[in-house]
């Protein structure tokens, strides 16, 4: 027992003085996981000789690490999907703004945070999805986020739990637009027509439409994608193949639009190397490359997303309601959605 | 005054051990003096009562649940002889290697609408689409079946080993009073179990509520799901940790009544008149019954979901079994065992001071840490990053952040958060050994640490061992802590599962899904071959 006593303390100690830093790095904090990521932070650093380390891990858990770290936190950049994390890191004041003329250059005005702290790195849009089997365009014509509380839907409408964050930013995006009371309303008449206690994920809503169980489903645009590459079996990719992406409020606002975005963290040990970083991801040949494997929709204007997405259009109109809003509202939202029972 | 200073390490050391870990508990807890925001108002008018409601609902069916399949199996195993026992015997512990949201994932993947279940019922007897055998397992049902069957061999484990140590002369003795097979089975079987029991069921209803993944993807509403959609959704880490401060305290109060309704009793037999229980052997119908009950279990805790895992795994290419599965997997055992081999020698180093001089402050802190195990993994590991935090800047007073993202660090955690199944299967293993080898120790003037070293740790070699592999196994399937305390690239089997569970990815998730059974698998058949050769009588 004592020699197994010794060795552990021995092992532990090795492994503390294991963490020591290389000259040249970025540290990311990042809660987007994506197996093209690796391949990626290889590439920058097979161009720019600078190492890449990385943490992923739940974005809410991440900012309490980077919170209780303070000052002394390794971290350069929190690299986080939905806008609302980022405004929340905002907040606390824990980014700094980005000073580059050639990222702001590229990213429009409705895709950057207060004071250009963070930015898009990539877009989505939460659509509508429907089977023209069972539902025709004719019935589609103009529909609005707001037509989905209309009770011609009774009973036809699949969306995921309030629980998710993409659920609560869109929610929040009504309320910039639409106030607290006249959203709540929406969210009653929204439950109505659910057509089960929400569960699953976006691709089971998704994949509820293309069986018939549902006329409408709310998802995020790049799921159709991931599903259409065939990589998460052949079930979804057969669903996926009978769905077509109808984008609401073309004649008013636009599509709901939310990011993948990152900020440079304000005690950054390494901020030149997180602006090199940055750039990199802004850089035409990477945001080719990144979209192409996530399906979402670049940043970077002349440049198309992957073939399974430009399919459904590409010219649609989009909200340009700034995302900081969606972190505003949050937890209004949340709320909001407890009162209309929408679980 | 000689006596006193042999004494003083086994009665301050631990305390301040337990101090020590205690803390992030603490620190959570005291989050019930900050203040209390408005958005209280708001849960209390709205969603407190399902919170609640719901999670006593779960933990009330999954303990029932539980309670009958871990002592009927024991009970079988340990009285009858009847096809399969030897097998089933070991095999029953195999659901422990399943982490309840791998489960969960797999139940989905089977049972929804169009799931595999669903579907080849369909192939089989060329149904319509539209027909759906199978009910929907989305629900607080569903729930209680996942968690009954990951968890109940920690029941089935501490009954096994109590049923194998009650004494013959007494089973007679209720025959001769004219008890049939059934009356026997709960008047005198389950009351001399008890402790263990109790003991085996408080982990599983820990577990039970401090679980995010499974009921999250279940969308099942538990108070620790509204402990996270506080904390994400509103924001509100505060709010968050007041609710698991009281999550925690109802645990509390569990852990008081049950040490009160106890305390007159003591439950060591007398070892000279002890005689092992006989085995009867079934025939037939009631031999065949008998294994059914034994197999029900592992299937679905273990064959069913290993099965559909292995069938994604081969659906999506295999590419994650390459070099860097090798490093995964290696980062998981090496962390696993030590935080294994500390948290036992914690636990009974702990366990031994309070026998020797048992006082309130002991016991109580001994059992806020065994609490643990009750708070939802993130914000424990909240508690930690924070402990941490403070200790590197004041202790260590480095512009380096020291502890946060350590190894040590992720080690510590895995104490703290597996403390409770170390010190368990100590506390029934002291129980065990009577007092009078204490005692007849001391008049031999063998006290302090050649008591617990000739005498105790002899006797409690297979707690030793059988806590290193539940913590083994447990650390195996740790998550939330992993993730946000680990070094820079760093992971463990756990991580690579969750990149690809956070998004439902569960197809490509089943590689590492798998691997994290496999490895959990290791100490689970370690801990079966201890199983096979502890049978008092050996045979």
């Amino acid at each position: 027992m004592h020699k197994l006593l010794k060795l552990t303390s021995q092992l532990i100690l090795l492994t503390l003085l294991m963490s020591t830093s290389i000259a040249s790095e970025v540290n990311i904090y990042t809660s987007r996981h994506y197996d093209s990521d690796e391949a990626l932070y290889a590439e920058f650093t097979k161009t720019t000789g600078i190492q890449v380390n990385v943490i992923s891990g739940s974005g809410n858990a991440l900012m309490e690490r980077l919170k209780a770290e303070g000052d002394t936190s390794p971290a350069d950049i929190f690299f986080t999907v939905d806008a609302g994390n980022l405004w929340r890191v905002q907040k606390e004041g824990y980014f700094k703004s980005i000073n580059s003329k050639k990222i702001n250059e590229i990213v429009p005005n409705n895709l950057r945070g207060p004071n250009d702290e963070w930015i898009a790195i990539a877009k989505r849009a939460r659509v509508v999805f429907y089977n023209p089997d069972n539902t025709s365009i004719e019935e589609l014509s103009n529909l609005s986020y707001e037509d989905l509380a209309d009770p011609r839907w009774n009973g036809g409408i699949a969306i995921r739990s309030s629980n998710n964050m993409y659920n609560q930013s869109l929610v929040a995006s009504l309320i910039t637009n639409h106030g607290i009371e006249l959203t709540e309303k929406w969210a009653k008449g929204l439950v109505a027509n659910f057509i089960r206690k929400p569960q699953g994920n976006d691709r089971a809503q998704i994949i509820a439409v293309a069986n018939g169980e549902a006329k409408l489903a709310v998802a995020n645009s790049y799921y159709v994608g991931i599903m259409l590459s065939g990589s998460a079996g052949n079930d979804q990719l057969e669903a996926a193949k009978k769905v077509k992406i109808y984008f609401p409020n073309q004649d008013n606002r636009g599509a709901h639009i939310n990011i993948s975005g990152a900020g440079i963290l304000k005690y950054a040990p390494n901020s030149h190397n997180a602006i090199k970083f940055l750039e990199f991801l802004l850089s035409e040949r990477v945001q080719r490359y990144m979209v192409n494997l996530s399906f979402e929709y670049p940043v970077l204007e002349n440049i198309e997303p992957h073939p399974s997405i430009a399919q459904f259009g590409l010219t649609f109109k989009e909200d340009q309601t700034s995302v900081a809003d969606y972190g505003k509202y949050n937890l209004n939202a949340v709320q909001l959605m407890d009162r209309a029972g929408w679980q | 005054m000689f006596k006193i200073s042999t004494f003083l390490p086994w009665t301050s050391l631990p305390y301040l051990i337990l101090f020590f870990f205690s803390l992030p508990i603490i620190i959570v807890l005291s989050s019930l003096l900050g203040d209390w925001s408005e958005n209280w108002i708001h849960l209390y008018n709205y969603v407190l009562f399902d919170y609640i409601s719901t999670s006593i609902y779960l933990v009330l069916g999954v303990s029932i649940l539980v309670l009958v399949i871990g002592t009927v199996t024991a009970w079988l195993i340990c009285s009858y002889e009847f096809y399969g026992k030897r097998f089933f015997e070991w095999a029953l512990i195999l659901p422990l290697s399943i982490p309840p949201y791998i489960l969960a994932y797999t139940f989905t993947g089977l049972f929804d609408s169009y799931g595999t279940a669903n579907n080849l019922i369909r192939v089989i007897f060329n149904l319509d689409t539209s027909f759906i055998l199978f009910p929907n397992v989305r629900n607080t049902l569903g729930a209680i079946v996942v968690f009954a069957f990951t968890l109940y061999p920690y029941v089935y484990l501490v009954s096994r080993s109590a049923f194998l140590n009650q004494s013959q002369s007494m089973l007679e003795a209720g025959r001769m009073l004219g008890l049939n097979k059934v009356q026997i089975f709960y008047k005198l079987g389950l009351p001399i179990i008890r402790p263990g029991l109790i003991g085996g069921l408080m982990l599983v209803i820990m577990e039970t509520l401090s679980d995010f993944g499974a009921v999250d993807h279940f969308a099942v509403q538990t108070f620790t799901t509204g402990i996270f959609r506080t904390w994400y959704g509103m924001y509100d880490l505060s709010t968050a940790m007041q609710l698991a401060s009281l999550l925690l305290l109802f645990v509390g109060l569990f852990f008081i009544f049950e040490r009160i309704s106890r305390k007159k009793a003591r439950y060591t037999s007398n070892t000279s008149t002890f005689r092992p229980p006989k085995i009867n052997q079934l025939s037939g119908i009631k031999s065949c019954a008998a294994s059914l009950v034994c197999f029900i279990p592992i299937f679905i805790g273990f064959l069913l979901p290993v099965s559909e895992l292995t069938i994604w795994a081969f659906q999506y290419n295999l590419d994650f079994f390459n070099h860097k599965f090798i490093t995964t997997m290696t980062n998981t055992i090496s962390l696993a065992i030590i935080a294994a081999i500390l948290c036992a020698s914690f636990a009974l180093l702990i366990n031994f001071s309070i026998r020797l001089k048992k006082n309130t402050l002991s016991v109580t802190s001994n059992s806020l840490l065994s609490m643990g195990y009750a708070v939802p993994g993130l914000i424990l590991a909240v508690g930690i990053v924070q402990l941490f935090a403070w200790l590197d800047k004041s202790i260590f007073n480095d512009t380096r952040i020291i502890l946060t993202g350590s190894l040590a660090g992720l080690v510590f955690a895995y104490v703290i958060k597996s403390y409770a199944l170390a010190n368990s299967t100590f506390e029934s293993g002291f129980e065990r050994i009577s007092r009078s080898i204490d005692d007849s120790a001391k008049t031999l003037n063998s006290g302090g640490l050649n008591l617990l070293r000739r005498v105790h740790f002899p006797l409690l070699k297979t707690s030793f061992l059988t806590s290193i592999l539940l913590v083994t196994s447990e650390v195996v399937k740790e998550l939330p802590a992993t993730l946000i305390l680990r070094p820079f690239n760093f992971d463990t089997l756990a991580v690579s599962t969750y990149i690809y569970a956070a998004e439902e990815r569960m197809i490509q998730a089943s590689a590492p899904a798998i691997a994290i059974v496999i490895t959990g698998l290791i100490p689970i058949i370690i801990l079966t071959k201890m199983i096979r050769s502890s049978r008092p009588t050996g045979r």
